[in-house]
Formats: structure tokens, C-alpha cells, sequence
């Protein structure tokens, strides 16, 4: 009798024990957690986080995150140079240049496997290093020329592949009193950006070591033909644009655009927000800015990139977070139709009108788009391209020569490289 | 007794004194050591170049630019600052009427962050002002940041409307402090207005004009913010100040010990020209 009653208690005692063993592993699961981040955002990212919060609220109600969103371009290096003093957040959003700057510093995670596989493949090749990919690309901008659809009907302008095509319709332009160009050159940013898709036509997509060949002397700026051409596109644009362009910002330039008073835009996928917020039913297209070869390719460039810290102490959390951004796929609809970009992940499209996608599709059909991360890893932007779109403005503005541009971009080769 | 106030004093000193060392002394020593090192601002390696860096800044021509800017951005600013701070100051002291509401209208500005000014200004000279151009057909050049000619030009008038009003109080502040028995003493003599402005009030100005002097001078070969938010250093390197120079260098550049150097010849040129200013101002202030 006694035995039974001790078997009794002992069973009792270890069900009360495995259950509250349970009740701590519950709790545990559910113990609320915060999650730092940094958002380097474009001027389409900003308000993603707040679809994002909504989203892992509803999956995981215990995980907040607590965003710090900086200008990608201006503050997103240097908040990241500080943090990797003072310990990184738990995850980074940058873009995907970024993972050749900071991977090789030890200091980012490998990101697993299975939210990888819920992106497309061309969105893992350049932020794979040594096998090892360390950026979640989430979305992808194309560069190139957007141009007025039913301004080139009206005037007979076929899409130019040359650069005497591009020049005839200029030429017509100028006739006709249409301005060739809408840009806005107050942002620096936007000299160094179209630089770099003159740079990819002309340049990489003829010797994509043009960068490792510069680091090692065996060309330059000074003695490149094809550099100095891609800067001189520059001139091109200045020559056929406002005459306010060093005065004029991109909202007021890209509105200009969509009132008819230019034919053509040398930008991104970032114009797009722009353009549909002020007239939803302006017609645009896309196509890539003619090379001297004739054969320029539009310009991929993958965007939204996220990385994670190699010391985060919370990579449960971290990893639900990848789910829920490579698993939702109405949080992706929502982020793609708001920042009007294309898709990087497996059969999620957007449901927004854009009109230049039917040239997108053309072009992606003719295997004539091109990464543009290439070009960004073998001169990075930061210390580097921004500083030779400084130049360019003073050449542009007449207070430096041409050579003088060339030379100062030699001359910073050191931080031609994130390395 | 001594030994109580000197213990007094010291409690009153110390906290301000810690975060004066942490946030200030420490900084700027470290700013020291990291000048003689190639450290790019990620890596665990700082390594030791020597001097390597100070000589490099005498050869750089973006580094020459910014000081060159700064300068002429420093000079325009004391200059006009004060005149106009001075006769803001006297005109308010002359018994006018709503003195209070100019006042206050004058002074206004200087709260806002200079950031703020700097895209009210870009907004004025890109949209507002060109805007009214239009409305009366004029034909005035207002786009002032868009060129590299007219860039100091426009940040001079952006500067000045916000920091005018806070120079003008201090100039306020003295005349009120004049005393009236000089003024009738040289009326007495036979001195008419504009003698007694040069012999009475501005000797009796000199220490308000020493704050002011050295503060505007200062305060100016210190801008950054307000370039930050209106030309970004442009239209390219047009409007680049030597702060930041540096900080695009020593951050965007990944040239940590290269910035630290520029650094330090900036606080370097701060203390020369704010000791020269005051061992000079403070011989010709006149002690009652």
C-alpha cells in the first residue's frame, strides 16, 4: 500500500513537474523581445516599416523591432562606422553593395538557407561571398532613361540604341522647344547615379575588372577613352536640361516631367512613386542610355538588402523576421505597390500599373539587363563615386576643367574600394 | 573657511567639468592619436603613419577649398553680422515705436535649427522667391545655391537672417548699459549724434563687441548644418566648409585618421584666431 502511494506521488510529482516544464518553455517562447534595426531607406523605402511592424505583430506579437531609418546615401555608413564600435543592431537594411563593404569585416550573419530559397537566384550573386550569403535581397530597382510615351508618339521618336539616335531626337527637341532632359543636378546623388549607369554601358559590361585593373595602375580615368566618354554624357545631359538643374530638386523635377516639359529623364525606379503620385495616368517607358557600342543594357539594381549581425543575441527572433518578410507574401504586394519596385522574391508580383514594365519584360525577354552591383563593388559609392560626382558638378559649373574631374578620380583610388 | 568655499566651488565645477573632459578633452586626444594613424574608421588595425597625414593636408586642393570657403564664409559673416546686428541694436535703443515686436521678429530665427533654415532657404531661392519673380515679372537671379558664384552670397543671406537678431540682443544689452551721463557730458561739450556714437558708445561697446566678434567668427568657421540641409557642399565642391571636408572624408571616405588631422588643424586654427581676436578687442575695452 505504502509502495503504491509513493508511485502515486512520484508520477504526480513528475506530471506537475513536466507540465510546468512546459508552462516555462511556453513562456519562454512568448517572452516579449526587442529587435534593433537600421534602415538605410531610399526616398521610396520610407514608411515600409510600419507595413513591416503591422505584419510581425500579427505572426509574433512578442518580437517588436525598434527602427532607426537613415538616408541610405548619407547616413547609413556612418551610422554603421559607429555601430561597429559600440556593438551592431540586431538586423541592417542597406543595399546590396553593402554586404561587399561589411561582410568581409566578420561582423555580418550568414543568412539561412531557407529564406533564401523564397528569393530569386539573380538576387544571391553579389551578396555571396566565399560561398556564403550574407544579404536577403528584397526588392530591385531598374535605371535607365524613362521617357514621355506620348511625347515620342507625337513627334515620331523611335527608341534610340545609338548615341546619333539619341542626338537626332535632342536635336529635335531642341528644335521644337522641349526640353531634351529633366534632371535635377542640387543632388549630387544624381550625377554620381547616372555616372555609374554611363559607367556599366560603357565601361563594366565591356571588362567587368575595370575597377581591379584601375586599383592595380593598369588604367585610369585620365587614360581611359571609355571613362572619359561616360563622363562626358554628363555634359550632355547639362547642355540639353533646365537651366535651373543646380537649383532644382527631384520632386519638382520629376512633376516638371510629367507636365510635358521634358522628353526624357535619366533615373531610377524611384521616379516611379513620383511620377504616379502626381499624375497616376502619365504613360512612361524605359530604356537603357546608348553606349558607343549600341548595345547598352538596362540596369538592374537590387535594393532592399537585408543583413543581420554575426553577434546578435536573439537569432530566433532575427530568423522570424526573415520569415515573415520572405513568407508574407501580402506584406511584399504591400511593399512593392508603395515603393512602386519590382519583386525579388519567388512568385510574388505587384500588383501596381506601371507602365514601363512592358520594356522591362522586353528587355529581360532580349537578356539585355544588367547588375549594376558589379559596377558599385568594383567603385564603391561611399568616399568614392559621390566624391567624382563633385567633380563632375564643378567641371559642369566651370570651376574645374575635364581633366581636372579625371585627375581628382585618380587620385582617390584608394577609396575606389570597400576593401 | 577658504578650505569650505574652495570645497564649495569644487562641487559646483566638477560635474560640468566631467562632461566637459568626456565630451570635449577626451575627444579631441583621441582626435590626436588617431591623426597619426591610416585607421579607416572599421578595422581593429590602427596603424602608426607619423606626420604622413599633416603633410598630405598641405598638397590636398579639396582640403585647401573648404579652409578657402570657410574663410570667406567667416569674414562676410563677421563683417555684415555686426554692422547689422549694431544698427538693428541702435534702432531699437532710439525709442521707436513696437520696439518689442521688431525685437522679437529679429530674434526669432535664431531658435529654429540651422537645418531648418538651410531648406527654408533652398525652398526660398528654388520655388518662393523665383515664384514671385513670376508673379511681377522680374527678372531677378534668386536661384543663389545654384551656382558656384552666387553660392556664398545665398548662404551669407541665410545665415545672417538667422543669427542677426541673437548678435543684435547682445548689442542691445550694452547700449542699454551705457551710461546716460556720458551721452549729456559730450552733448554738453558740443559732440553731435554721430560723435558721440563713435567716441561715447562704441568704446563703451568694446566688450559686447568682443563677445560678438569672437563669436560670430567662431560660430562661422564652424558651419556645417546649415550646408547640410541647402547645397550638400555644392553645386560641387563650391560651398564644401572645412567641417564638412572632414566629415565626408574621415566618414564617407572611410579616412578616419586622414579626417582626425584635418581635425585637429581646425581646432588648432579656432583657438589661434579666438586668441588673437580677444588679446586684441580686449585692449581697446574701455574699464569704468
Amino acid at each position: 500500500m505504502k509502495k503504491k502511494l509513493l508511485c502515486t506521488c512520484m508520477a504526480a510529482a513528475m506530471a506537475v513537474s513536466s507540465f510546468g516544464c512546459l508552462t516555462m518553455t511556453a513562456a519562454a517562447e512568448e517572452e516579449p523581445v526587442t529587435l534593433t534595426v537600421l534602415a538605410g531607406q531610399s526616398t521610396t523605402d520610407a514608411g515600409i516599416e510600419d507595413m513591416i511592424d503591422e505584419a510581425l505583430a500579427e505572426a509574433y506579437p512578442n518580437i517588436t523591432l525598434e527602427w532607426e531609418c537613415v538616408d541610405w546615401g548619407n547616413d547609413f555608413q556612418p551610422k554603421m562606422q559607429q555601430y561597429m564600435q559600440s556593438g551592431l543592431p540586431d538586423i541592417m537594411i542597406g543595399k546590396a553593395q553593402d554586404v561587399a563593404t561589411y561582410a568581409p569585416q566578420g561582423i555580418l550573419a550568414e543568412i539561412g538557407s531557407e529564406y533564401l530559397d523564397a528569393g530569386l537566384d539573380a538576387a544571391r550573386e553579389n551578396v555571396t561571398i566565399d560561398g556564403k550569403t550574407y544579404g536577403l535581397v528584397y526588392n530591385a530597382l531598374y535605371q535607365g532613361v524613362y521617357y514621355n510615351k506620348a511625347m515620342f508618339e507625337e513627334n515620331g521618336w523611335e527608341i534610340p540604341t545609338t548615341q546619333d539616335e539619341l542626338q537626332a531626337i535632342i536635336d529635335d527637341c531642341n528644335e521644337k522647344g522641349i526640353t531634351p532632359f529633366a534632371s535635377h543636378m542640387v543632388d549630387t546623388w544624381s550625377i554620381g547615379n547616372v555616372t555609374m549607369q554611363f559607367m556599366m554601358n560603357d565601361v563594366f559590361n565591356n571588362d567587368p575588372t575595370w575597377g581591379d585593373k584601375f586599383r592595380a595602375g593598369e588604367v585610369s580615368f585620365s587614360d581611359s577613352e571609355e571613362a572619359q566618354t561616360a563622363y562626358n554624357y554628363n555634359k550632355l545631359i547639362y547642355d540639353n536640361t533646365y537651366e535651373d538643374t543646380f537649383s532644382l530638386e527631384q520632386t519638382d523635377c520629376d512633376a516638371r516631367m510629367v507636365l510635358g516639359e521634358a522628353a526624357m529623364k535619366v533615373s531610377g525606379s524611384w521616379s516611379i512613386q513620383n511620377f504616379l503620385d502626381i499624375d497616376e495616368n502619365f504613360d512612361f517607358g524605359i530604356f537603357p542610355f546608348p553606349n558607343q557600342t549600341g548595345d547598352s543594357k538596362l540596369i538592374f539594381e537590387p535594393n532592399i538588402t537585408i543583413m543581420t549581425s554575426a553577434s546578435t543575441e536573439h537569432q530566433d527572433a532575427v530568423n522570424k523576421v526573415l520569415e515573415v518578410l520572405t513568407t508574407n507574401k501580402d506584406l511584399a504586394v504591400e511593399i512593392y505597390d508603395y515603393t512602386k519596385t519590382a519583386s525579388m522574391l519567388k512568385d510574388v508580383t505587384p500588383t501596381f500599373a506601371n507602365p514601363s514594365q512592358e520594356d522591362i519584360d522586353k528587355y529581360a525577354a532580349d537578356g539585355m539587363i544588367v547588375d549594376v552591383t558589379l559596377g558599385n563593388n568594383q567603385l564603391v559609392w561611399g568616399g568614392f563615386q559621390e566624391e567624382n560626382a563633385k567633380d563632375i558638378a564643378a567641371w559642369l559649373q566651370g570651376d574645374a576643367t575635364f581633366e581636372d574631374a579625371l585627375a581628382a578620380s585618380d587620385g582617390r583610388v584608394d577609396a575606389s574600394s570597400a576593401g | 573657511m577658504e578650505k569650505k568655499m574652495f570645497r564649495q566651488y569644487l562641487l559646483l565645477v566638477i560635474p560640468g567639468l566631467v562632461i566637459f573632459t568626456i565630451g570635449l578633452i577626451v575627444p579631441l586626444f583621441l582626435s590626436v592619436r588617431y591623426s597619426v594613424t591610416s585607421w579607416d574608421g572599421m578595422s581593429v588595425e590602427k596603424p602608426f603613419i607619423g606626420l604622413k597625414n599633416y603633410i598630405d593636408l598641405f598638397h590636398d586642393k579639396e582640403f585647401i577649398d573648404a579652409w578657402w570657403f570657410t574663410i570667406k564664409f567667416t569674414i562676410g559673416n563677421t563683417i555684415i553680422q555686426n554692422v547689422l546686428a549694431l544698427l538693428f541694436a541702435v534702432a531699437l535703443d532710439s525709442g521707436i515705436r513696437a520696439q518689442k515686436i521688431y525685437r522679437t521678429a529679429l530674434f526669432v530665427p535664431c531658435l529654429v535649427s540651422a537645418l531648418i533654415v538651410g531648406f527654408v532657404w533652398l525652398k526660398m531661392f528654388s520655388n518662393v522667391l523665383p515664384a514671385i519673380n513670376d508673379f511681377l515679372g522680374t527678372k531677378f537671379n534668386f536661384l543663389l545655391f545654384g551656382s558656384s558664384d552666387t553660392v556664398l552670397s545665398g548662404l551669407l543671406i541665410a545665415n545672417n537672417w538667422q543669427w542677426v537678431g541673437y548678435w543684435m540682443l547682445i548689442y542691445l544689452a550694452g547700449l542699454q548699459s551705457v551710461p546716460a551721463e556720458l551721452h549729456e557730458a559730450a552733448r554738453v561739450d558740443g559732440a553731435n549724434a554721430v560723435q558721440r556714437f563713435f567716441h561715447v558708445t562704441i568704446p563703451m561697446l568694446a566688450p559686447a563687441i568682443t563677445i560678438c566678434v569672437v563669436g560670430i567668427t567662431t560660430g562661422s568657421l564652424k558651419v556645417y548644418d546649415l550646408l547640410v540641409s541647402s547645397t550638400k557642399g555644392g553645386p560641387g565642391r563650391a560651398s564644401t566648409s572645412v567641417i564638412y571636408q572632414t566629415y565626408t572624408t574621415a566618414i564617407n571616405g572611410r579616412q578616419y585618421g586622414y579626417g582626425s588631422a584635418m581635425t585637429v588643424t581646425l581646432v588648432l586654427a579656432l583657438l589661434l584666431v579666438a586668441m588673437l581676436q580677444v588679446n586684441t578687442l580686449r585692449k581697446k575695452e574701455v574699464q569704468m
